[in-house]
């Protein structure tokens, strides 16, 4: 069919066969990079990759993360993110597993199934009204979204496994499901089959496929060609959720019980899934085949690391050498290392391929002209940044100390926390302002007012560290291993502990500004890398036993004085240095020096103009990319120095160190006057909401005494609800109070509506 | 052709600049004498904000001969053309919403004491005397950039750019965002402007602005001269037609 040509041109338009829409060379490149991973597999391990038995192990194990693959490409093609689908894989399995065990509810099947699948379509609700009507960023409103997934796992099941293996025999047809069939192979796989059809045609040949696509590629021309774009971001949402459930319940069918800990990770799997499955993290390009190859490969990858190899190795028994087999295997915590490299690969390889890259490398290396190509935006890759256009000249400069006072952004953090602080008071008088809760509080302050002092200059300039808790637990574990294993002196181990800290901000900071991937993807990658790289180091296990000239730096001053030969003796002295302890001195340096170059110097300055408004700063010459880089390094050096005082405050190192911490420390800059847009926050705001955080924390663990002589706390489990819950509030409350000004537009609104109602 | 006598300030020989297989701009030339406020004009992808993008050095050229003051030049980034003396306004303004009217004027170049901090008294007291040179209306030095309306806003980016002395200004499509109260204030300030002896270049839609306050209109299709006119001695019709049907 030809298109008549308009008069000035000179060609005209010819629609030949139209292009293949559910795959491409990508996806051929994949299943050759498969095979031959798989015949690596085999040739290292015949023993588990040579049977046909593997093969359908693969396949069953990938069946469940390629399901929620298909669901995160709608996802991630509309340029979003869902971090939460490992946690809500986890809390439907949960949900279903107390609804369905005669443990605890003892519903039937069909009650339980539809509890999960309404639970499903709830938390792509939440996640999908979030990040379009509420404008929370993505990444963080699903992050939000798993630790309160997690934290219902917890708080459901008590931390406790639940079985319901006898029951489970009255629903065959259900179980079945999850069982191997009469063809030899597990059923879970046909379900993965059935989904990425229907997903890779409803993405790649309706509507609503192409909807998706274009809210990706570009979400304002979307909604000027009058496709519902707060619709179809919803839908990719509740999709991935789906998803999610429906592996949940593949996942119970399985294995007709659960953990606390099912799903745990999964979202890192299924994200570098899509990506290497040809995935664009900007957004607008990815195909469902792609995805659940992606899926396929990562997990073959996964297991390819975890089966191990077999080895002989040869022992002396009494004297005697017996050669006895045994299986190399990689530590503990170096899977989702790899696999958290494997996902940068994916994220950087993608725009090169896509643009040509291997023809140009063809054209290298077979020295004929080197094909141009055309300049893309640079800014597609990087984060979309919204920015509130008010017109509010009315707001004029605040008269007076008090209004002055209010005016700032930090202002809520700092009468938050006072108000927190006589809450406890007013509940427990006895105890919240003693010296053994005030220790507690401040040094838990400390932990998390270090790692914000360092996330203050990052969110200032605009980016996110998700990082910290994981760089945290990286120095920490390396500080451990070396006084522990290597039995280095402290002056040695120390600075080696930080050195871990900053290659982990050098990665960081050269993913983001060098490479230009979008920060929270890159601190999203080292947050898996260093987790896992900390619990290699220590092989998983607890580590404790240090020099004592080494725990001091976690001690009270006392405590110290006491070790140097002058104790304080009695009276408020005694009282000062026993609730102030070396950590909390450290971090009131740094925190000081921080704030005067946040606040007063050129550089800080440029940390503000940077994260305002990136392209005018580098019209006026500043050297962003530099200004982003250093803030990064600088990050992950205050989450190392925490990690140093972690183990030397708790003379133990744990690989669980700092886990959640990040949500703390965000949490903490986003109370005290940081916009996760960027552009604000200061050191003294980010302290006050760190304290607020720690406050409430403490708060939510303080055992109530009630008028009847009883005694009420909260239930604990829950806790990871409370913190979760409170960062999206925070986010929330930023962008809707302080960024839109909703509450002096609806005052300055109804003031109108009230003066005019006057002249009448 | 030049409104004034002499040699012009700016001169552009022939630029060409391709993006991939795109010719943005095929040999156009381009003048621009002292003190006069020329009107760059033409459709949407004629190459007006490339053309002047590829004088302040935003993009490189890809062939031809640029001049300032009859001395052949060659900028890699704004900051070189900058020190030349010519200054770029751009549509979106170049703002950082969240910090205040005197820290946006001194932009990655705020007033340093002992090296290191930042001297805030002369910082806002230099801002204010940028303002007053304008005669605009910004309240105070110290309200934050998001808080303005568009006009004002406005108005702080070209006191910004005042704050170069720079001899050339540039506007990308000032009135674009602008109300009829504030078009009106923007093109007073052109005049002024006129007056100290700024040359100005207008990249805009609306002759109508033009044809108020310009000497000359200068217009482009599809990256190639499509003619020039001096105010005084033509009509918005006849300038409409060289955008719509190209040189006669």
């Amino acid at each position: 069919m030809t298109v008549a040509a308009e008069s000035g041109m000179r060609r005209s338009t010819v629609a030949g066969r139209p292009p293949a829409e559910l795959w491409g060379g990508w996806e051929a490149g994949l299943l050759l990079l498969m095979g031959g991973l798989y015949l690596a597999g085999a040739f290292v391990n015949p023993a588990f990759f040579g049977t046909s038995d593997a093969l359908a192990a693969v396949l069953r194990d990938a069946a469940r993360y390629g399901v929620m693959a298909v669901g995160m490409t709608f996802v991630i093609v509309n340029r979003e993110l869902d971090l939460s689908v490992g946690s809500t894989l986890g809390f439907v399995s949960t949900l279903f597993s107390v609804a369905y065990a005669p443990s605890h509810a003892d519903a039937g099947i069909a009650v339980a199934l539809s509890v999960c699948v309404a639970a499903g379509i709830v938390v792509g609700l939440v996640n999908g009204v979030l990040v379009t009507f509420l404008r929370v960023p993505a990444f963080i409103a699903t992050l939000s979204t798993l630790f309160i997934g997690r934290g219902l796992v917890l708080g459901l099941s008590g931390g406790n496994t639940i079985a319901f293996g006898e029951k489970a025999a009255s629903d065959p047809w259900f179980f079945q499901l999850g069982e191997t069939n009469a063809l030899g192979f597990n059923n879970q796989i046909l379900i993965f089959l059935l989904v990425a059809l229907i997903g890779a045609v409803a993405l790649g040949k309706t509507r609503m496929g192409y909807e998706t696509a274009a809210v990706g590629g570009n979400e304002q021309a979307a909604r000027y060609a009058g496709i519902g774009t707060a619709r179809a971001r919803i839908r990719s949402y509740v999709l991935s959720a789906l998803a999610a459930t429906l592996a949940g319940l593949m996942n119970v069918a399985q294995d007709k019980g659960i953990t606390s800990q099912n799903g745990q990770g999964a979202e890192l799997i299924v994200i570098a899934a899509v990506i290497v499955g040809g995935a664009s993290i900007a957004g607008g390009r990815g195909r469902v085949l792609g995805s659940c190859l992606g899926a396929v490969l990562t997990v073959l990858i996964d297991k390819v690391l975890r089966e191990g190899v077999p080895i002989t190795r040869t022992i002396d028994v009494g004297g005697v050498p017996m050669e006895i087999g045994a299986v190399a295997q990689l530590p503990p915590g170096a899977v989702p290392a790899f696999l958290g490299l494997l996902l940068v690969g994916a994220v950087l390889i993608e725009p090169w391929a896509t643009s040509g890259g291997l023809a140009r490398l063809r054209a290298r290396l077979t020295r004929t002209p080197v094909p141009v190509v055309a300049p893309r935006g640079d800014a597609a890759i990087e984060a979309a940044r919204t920015r509130s256009h008010t017109a509010l000249d009315h707001r004029g400069i605040p008269k007076g100390p008090i209004s002055a006072f209010l005016a700032r952004r930090d202002a809520a953090a700092i009468l938050l926390t006072l108000a927190l602080w006589l809450t406890g008071l007013a509940l427990r008088p006895d105890f919240w302002a003693g010296l053994d809760n005030s220790f507690a509080m401040l040094t838990a302050f400390t932990e998390i007012a270090i790692l914000s002092v360092g996330l203050t200059f990052v969110i200032a300039a605009g980016d996110i560290d998700l990082s910290v808790g994981s760089v945290l637990a990286l120095s920490a574990a390396v500080a451990a291993f070396c006084l522990k294993e290597l039995e280095l002196a402290p002056v040695i181990a120390i600075p080696l502990a930080l050195l871990a800290g900053l290659a982990c901000g050098l990665l960081n900071a050269t993913l983001t500004t060098r490479f230009r991937l979008p920060s929270f993807v890159a601190t999203l990658s080292t947050f898996y890398i260093a987790r896992g790289l900390a619990a290699w180091i220590v092989a998983g296990r607890q580590l404790s036993g240090f020099p004592s000239s080494f725990t001091l730096i976690g001690r009270s001053l006392a405590e110290v004085l006491t070790a140097l030969g002058a104790p304080p003796g009695t009276g408020w002295w005694a009282n000062f240095t026993g609730a102030v302890s070396v950590q909390t001195l450290f971090l009131f340096v740094l925190a000081g020096i921080a704030s005067i170059v946040l606040s007063r110097t050129h550089w800080g300055q440029m940390v503000y103009a940077t994260g305002g408004n990136e392209r005018a700063s580098r019209y006026a010459g500043i050297d962003t990319r530099r200004v982003r880089f250093l803030s990064l390094v600088f990050s992950s050096l205050c989450a190392a120095c925490a990690g140093v005082i972690y183990v030397a405050y708790l003379r133990s190192f744990n690989p669980a160190a700092g886990q959640l911490r990040e949500l703390d420390a965000i949490a903490s800059v986003i109370v005290g006057g940081g916009s996760i847009f960027g552009g604000h926050g200061t050191i003294l705001g980010s302290l006050a909401g760190a304290a607020a955080i720690t406050l409430i924390r403490s708060l939510l663990s303080l055992q109530i005494l009630l008028p009847g002589g009883g005694s009420y706390v909260l239930p604990q489990h829950w806790m990871n609800v409370y913190i979760g819950l409170i960062l999206i509030l925070a986010v929330i409350a930023d962008i809707w109070l302080r960024q839109e000004e909703i509450l002096s537009r609806f005052l300055s609104a109804w003031r109108r509506r009230s003066s005019e109602r006057d002249i009448r | 052709m030049t409104a004034n006598s002499g040699a012009p300030l700016i001169e552009m020989r022939h630029i060409d600049k391709a993006f991939g297989p795109v010719r943005a701009l095929a040999g156009v030339d381009f003048h621009l004498g002292a003190g006069e406020i020329l009107g760059l004009v033409g459709d949407n992808s004629a190459g007006k904000s490339t053309l002047m993008k590829v004088l302040t050095g935003a993009y490189r050229r890809d062939g031809g001969e640029i001049l300032v003051a009859g001395e052949p030049v060659d900028f890699a980034s704004p900051r070189d053309s900058r020190e030349r003396g010519i200054e770029m306004i751009y549509q979106d303004f170049a703002l950082c919403g969240n910090m205040d009217v005197g820290q946006n004027i001194f932009l990655g170049r705020w007033p340093r004491r002992l090296g290191l901090f930042v001297d805030r008294n002369r910082m806002y007291g230099d801002a204010a005397r940028v303002l007053d040179r304008l005669k605009v209306d910004v309240n105070s030095v110290h309200a934050k950039v998001e808080s303005l309306s568009g006009g004002r806003q406005q108005s702080v980016a070209i006191a910004r750019a005042l704050s170069f002395e720079p001899k050339v200004v540039i506007f990308d499509e000032p009135t674009a965002n602008l109300s009829v109260m504030a078009t009106a204030k923007l093109l007073e300030t052109m005049a002024e402007l006129k007056r100290q002896g700024v040359s100005q270049v207008i990249i805009s839609h609306r002759l109508t602005d033009i044809f108020e306050v310009g000497d000359r209109v200068m217009v482009l299709k599809r990256g190639v001269n499509a003619g020039e006119r001096l105010i005084k001695a033509t009509t918005e019709k006849d300038v409409l037609e060289l955008i719509v049907a190209g040189a006669a």
